[in-house]
């Protein structure tokens, strides 16, 4: 015992000695950085100018970027799917083209996305390319880095604002949500009783995707829409509620909902009621292709969420060696509908030709 | 003899290494981080770093109170994005007097000052129902913690308030001062209001009656209670400046967003525990100082902060903080049974 703790107590010296001499060394990195960093507040000074007059300099002035040659990729959290093809997609692209990639996730908090950004902003990032955690929530941080001359390209999910990011490329979910209704009618047979459940409220999209839906199927007077629940975008949430709905509403002819973590729980209640009906969702994960393909949904709108990536990325790289991407600030990347016919070109968000 | 000398000044290092050890961890820390990540050891990113830290550290001083009293407050992160959304309710909406037909918008510091005010009530709410009801803190605040959160999506309906910038008219401008820099300077307003609350909690812990009784009722409730303190309103106001510091965390967050958002400080609680724990608050209760869970602060914002900036994964960065939390602990235990050999061994000596 005594022998373990001499040990300890000497390698705790130790590791105080080390971190005098390296504090030391440190040290002198902090200095050599230091002129650079007023460099920064400076330039911060004149962003804050910028903002007051924001649509004018945008086009006059380029952003230079940080200054190293990382691009930040901050996505929501990589456990779905979806965003983690995201953030694969655009590591690989910018890996591809020479930049270092530093992927972080938000977990749809604003106040990490911040911390995110502040990060990003310290490490002197060239790029940023977020799937924001929040329409407005999201504004200050790109204004920001925007003031520390970095770029932001905005994916997926747009903001209340333009003019502050670079890009925002999103799909085109009204789009997409119409064209998977159109196959929901042609599977009801234009006629029956049917449950819609609605992704997160204070999220833009889920409102887009429902009236999509509706603008396509309330065309059809004989199609009755019987329960409207919310299910937050959550597989057990749509699991519960669907179970639920079909308690009071046991004689429904198919079900709609906001995407396809939703689409899973509803097909494994109905699955576990006995039944099989026409169900759709949006997204296009490799999970809803497998039910597609098993005949338990009807199909999915495929959000290029993959295209969108590289796309911005590729818009990234532009804008920082020509100082412009030549494009619009909003740019619509369209849908695919994906039923049995086409499932089986689609693999992990890409759909091969 | 002499052995026995040798061996208690190496016990008397080992133990000042010991009670140093979160100190340490931060500066092995910081070496790591800044050999590894380019950027890490600047300016721009050691107040960025204190800025997040400045959040949870404000919640981990009012947590650090709760557990020395041997409670818990789960409802913290709750309590802070209520906060957040009744600030900016305020300065989007107003309030609405049916009544009198009238909308009063608050001046900025008043509305701050009523913000902070039903804070500390929702906290002395907790402390009520955990002493007039004799329900577990645990229970109690992990259903204050759904109650508010509850309320926080209510109050806009899931959606986010953004116009927090105010109107010049309205006379509500201003918000914004909380998630900016102190005027010309660098620092983070939030890293300042941090500091203050810091010094202020930790000097009524160590020099009033009132931390005394504090530390005494965690250390043994019942023979405080016969030695005359009030343990009820002691543990009220303990839970009621744990709310408080949550309202000031939710009003820092949403300046620094200058957006109010209903989920706002979800699983923030966990943090602010874990820096209590690190900083070498005992969840038995009755041990505890505001000065280690501030350095247990800046080890979790370290890490969290460091680690991005590395390029480190998420799910490797939860395993991590995971890591660090239990061996911080199972140092913390080993101390403890230092100290009391130690003591033991004293107390022989004088004989």
């Amino acid at each position: 015992m005594k022998g373990f703790k001499k040990v300890l107590a000497m390698l705790l010296a130790v590791a105080m000695v080390a971190a005098m001499v390296m504090g030391c060394s440190g040290g002198d990195d902090a200095k050599e950085e230091a002129p650079k960093d007023d460099a920064q507040t400076e330039s911060t000074d004149n962003g804050g100018e910028e903002e007051a007059a924001p649509e004018e300099d945008t086009q006059a002035e380029a952003l230079k970027g940080g200054g190293s040659n990382i691009i930040y990729i901050i996505t929501p959290s990589v456990s779905n799917p979806a965003f983690k093809a995201e953030a694969d997609t655009a590591t690989a692209k910018a890996k591809e083209l020479g930049y270092e990639v530093k992927a972080v996730s938000h977990d749809d908090d604003p106040t990490k996305q911040t911390e995110a950004f502040d990060n990003a902003i310290a490490d002197k990032a060239a790029a940023i390319v977020c799937d924001n955690a929040g329409a407005d929530a999201t504004i200050e941080a790109v204004k920001k880095a925007r003031d520390a001359q970095i770029p932001t390209f905005l994916i997926d999910r747009e903001i209340n604002e333009e003019g502050v990011a670079i890009s925002q490329i999103v799909a085109n979910n009204y789009q997409g949500a119409k064209a998977i209704a159109e196959e929901f009618v042609v599977a009801m047979g234009e006629k029956g009783k049917y449950v819609e459940l609605l992704g997160k409220e204070s999220d833009t999209n889920a409102g887009v995707r429902s009236s999509a839906f509706h603008e396509v199927i309330d065309q059809y007077p004989d199609m009755e829409m019987v329960a409207q629940q919310t299910a937050n975008w959550e597989q057990t949430e749509a699991f519960d509620k669907m179970e639920a709905i079909l308690q009071s509403n046991p004689d429904i002819n198919g079900v709609i909902c906001g995407n396809d973590t939703m689409m899973q729980g509803a097909c494994a209640a109905l699955d576990a009621a006995g039944l099989n009906l026409p169900v759709i969702g949006v997204d296009g994960s490799d999970e809803a292709a497998a039910l597609i393909k098993d005949g338990k949904a009807t199909g999915t709108a495929l959000q290029q969420f993959a295209v969108i990536a590289s796309m911005a990325v590729e818009q990234a790289d532009k804008y920082l060696k020509e100082g412009s991407t030549g494009l619009d600030e909003k740019q619509l990347v369209d849908c695919i509908a994906i039923t049995k016919d086409n499932v089986d070109k689609l693999s992990g968000f890409v759909f091969t030709e | 003899m002499a052995g026995t000398k040798k061996s208690g000044n190496n016990n008397q290092l080992l133990m000042t290494l010991l009670k140093g050890r979160t100190f340490i961890v931060l500066i092995i820390l910081f070496i790591f981080f800044s050999i590894t990540a380019n950027n890490f050891l600047t300016a721009g990113a050691l107040l960025s770093i204190a800025k997040h830290v400045a959040l949870y550290g404000i919640l981990a001083v009012g947590m650090t109170y709760v557990i020395i009293t041997g409670g818990i407050d789960l409802s913290v992160g709750s309590v802070a994005g209520l906060a957040g959304m009744i600030a900016g309710g305020f300065i989007e909406q107003g309030l609405t007097l049916k009544m009198f037909g009238v909308t009063v918008y608050f001046s900025v510091p008043l509305l701050v000052l009523i913000t902070v005010l039903l804070g500390g009530l929702m906290g002395m709410l907790n402390g009520l129902i955990i002493t007039k009801f004799n329900v577990a803190p645990f229970i109690a605040t992990l259903g204050t913690m759904y109650i508010w959160r509850g309320l926080a999506n209510i109050r806009s309906n899931g959606a986010t308030f953004s116009q927090l910038a105010g109107h010049e008219g309205l006379g509500n401008t201003g918000f914004n001062f909380f998630g900016s820099n102190l005027g010309g300077t660098s620092i983070p307003v939030g890293v300042v209001i941090m500091a203050i609350i810091a010094v202020l909690a930790g000097i009524v812990l160590k020099k009033t009656p009132f931390g005394w009784h504090v530390l005494s009722i965690g250390g043994n409730e019942k023979a405080s209670k016969l030695s005359g303190i009030k343990v009820d309103r002691v543990k009220i106001w303990v839970y009621a400046f744990s709310g408080f510091c949550a309202a000031v965390v939710g009003i820092i967050a949403t300046s620094q967003l200058v957006a109010a958002h209903p989920a706002t400080g979800e699983s923030w609680e966990m943090n602010a525990i874990a820096s209590s724990v690190l900083g070498g608050t005992s969840m038995a209760g009755g041990v505890g100082n505001i000065g280690g869970t501030i350095v247990g602060a800046f080890v979790i914002g370290v890490i969290n902060d460091g680690m991005t900036m590395c390029g480190v994964t998420e799910f490797w960065q939860q395993i991590i903080r995971g890591l660090v939390i239990i061996v911080a602990v199972i140092i913390d235990q080993f101390q403890r049974n230092l100290q009391a050999k130690m003591a033991l061994q004293a107390r022989n000596e004088n004989k």
